[in-house]
């Protein structure tokens, strides 16, 4: 039985994303190798949007993240990094003051689309202060 | 179309800016057209390279030209001005999928080798050239699975295709070697199934084993047995450009010049680092 090129292909996406069964027909193993590589390729790509987040983690980044990005379709590499960072906790002050930078910045709900604050807004690490003011970043060490 | 000879270049990417700025004979690179601002300057490094008179060739990779659904109207647009921007011969991108039912799957997915596939990738391509002014290169993928039920070998699925789109073909030697090595077969047959007198340029990588599978990461130096492949298809016809493509990892300046002269020395083309 065939199926209709669009649902093979959602059928497909679902797999190798959402962690859905591995559609009739196709070699499970391969399918799986795939989605791994996938999922590492997803975490070098998030690594670059947020290296400090990524080398909190050191030599374990790609893994850690690609246990937590197994099941989870990707929203855009800004987006997963913020979930992680949020679901995950980051390491280490640098990582600490990327979050912070952006939180400031950026008014993100977790479900939509990040876009720029427009109210001032003010965020804190125990050792750096970052205040976004009129689209502005300036920040302060403590 | 005939198009100039450009011989070697190497894909142009933020990271390796500078490199790729400073070779001596460079005469044409690729961006990722995603990356191109639809509207204001374009990235410095770019800049300085179209006033040097390098062409530069917008290459997406997040149109989806095999989905089942049409193409974005938006994505298509912005490809169109990255092309418009940079004053491009000629746009690629992958005969391939990477989103369906709404979800992106963040990679270059396979496509069913069957009639359906095929005319869903044509009506794309025309909805693209529709808004594109210059020709397109279209470029078969490495696939890690294939579809179950297939209809048509790569090459007859390739073929038919880039002729009934009227497109050009951007082939990938490094992604025929892995196909043919990871489904156990002869990449030179490949070679001689594909319209060769089609190619508009060539793609060139290294690549990753893991678990008994070639990975076409783009990540390592190309490998003996891809430089050999390019002995073959260079024997067979003279593509007008070659392009070492690198991704994720950048290894120091003095390797890529080696590799660029590898490649140049297996096609018998011109060095780009002299």
């Amino acid at each position: 039985m065939s199926v209709s090129l669009a649902a093979g292909q959602e059928a497909l996406v679902a797999a190798l994303t959402g962690g859905a069964p591995v559609p009739a027909g196709f070699d499970a193993r391969l399918v799986g190798v795939a989605r791994q590589a996938l999922l590492r390729k997803r975490g070098g790509v998030v690594a670059r949007h947020w290296p400090m987040l990524a080398a909190g983690h050191g030599a374990e980044w790609i893994t850690v993240f690609a246990e937590w990005a197994d099941g989870r379709p990707t929203n855009g590499s800004l987006r997963d990094g913020w979930d992680f960072a949020r679901a995950r906790g980051v390491r280490g002050a640098g990582a600490e003051e990327e979050l912070a930078r952006r939180e400031a910045a950026w008014v993100y709900d977790g479900v939509h689309e990040p876009r720029p604050r427009r109210m001032p807004a003010l965020r804190r690490t125990p050792g750096m202060v970052f205040v976004q003011f009129g689209g502005r970043i300036f920040s302060r060490r403590r | 179309m005939t198009s100039p000879f450009y011989g070697v270049g190497i894909g142009w990417r933020p990271e390796i800016s500078g490199f790729v700025g400073e070779l001596p004979g460079l005469r044409f690179t690729e961006v990722i057209a995603e990356t191109v601002p639809a509207t204001g300057p374009l990235p410095p490094g770019l800049a300085r390279l179209r006033e040097r008179g390098v062409t530069v060739i917008p290459h997406g990779v997040r149109l989806s030209l095999g989905g089942a659904a049409p193409v974005e109207p938006e994505r298509v647009a912005q490809f169109a001005a990255a092309a418009e921007a940079l004053d491009a011969p000629l746009v690629s991108e992958h005969i391939a999928f990477v989103r369906a039912g709404g979800v992106e799957a963040g990679h270059l997915l396979p496509l069913p080798r069957t009639r359906e596939a095929v005319d869903a990738v044509v009506a794309n391509v025309r909805r693209v050239r529709a808004a594109v002014s210059v020709p397109i290169a279209l470029e078969p993928i490495a696939a890690i699975f294939d579809w179950p039920d297939e209809e048509l070998t790569e090459a007859q699925f390739i073929s038919e295709i880039v002729e009934r789109s009227d497109a050009m073909l951007l082939l990938d030697v490094a992604n025929v070697y892995a196909n043919a090595r990871n489904r156990g077969t002869d990449p030179v047959a490949v070679l001689d199934g594909l319209p060769l007198e089609r190619i508009a340029y060539c793609h060139v990588a290294g690549g990753d084993d893991v678990d008994g599978i070639y990975h076409d990461t783009h990540t390592a130096a190309t490998p003996q047995p891809v430089l050999d492949l390019i002995t073959e298809l260079t024997a067979r016809c003279r593509p007008p450009a070659l392009m070492l493509e690198r991704d994720g990892h950048y290894p120091p300046a003095a390797e890529l010049t080696a590799e660029l002269t590898a490649i140049a020395a297996a096609a018998g083309y011109p060095d780009p680092t002299r």
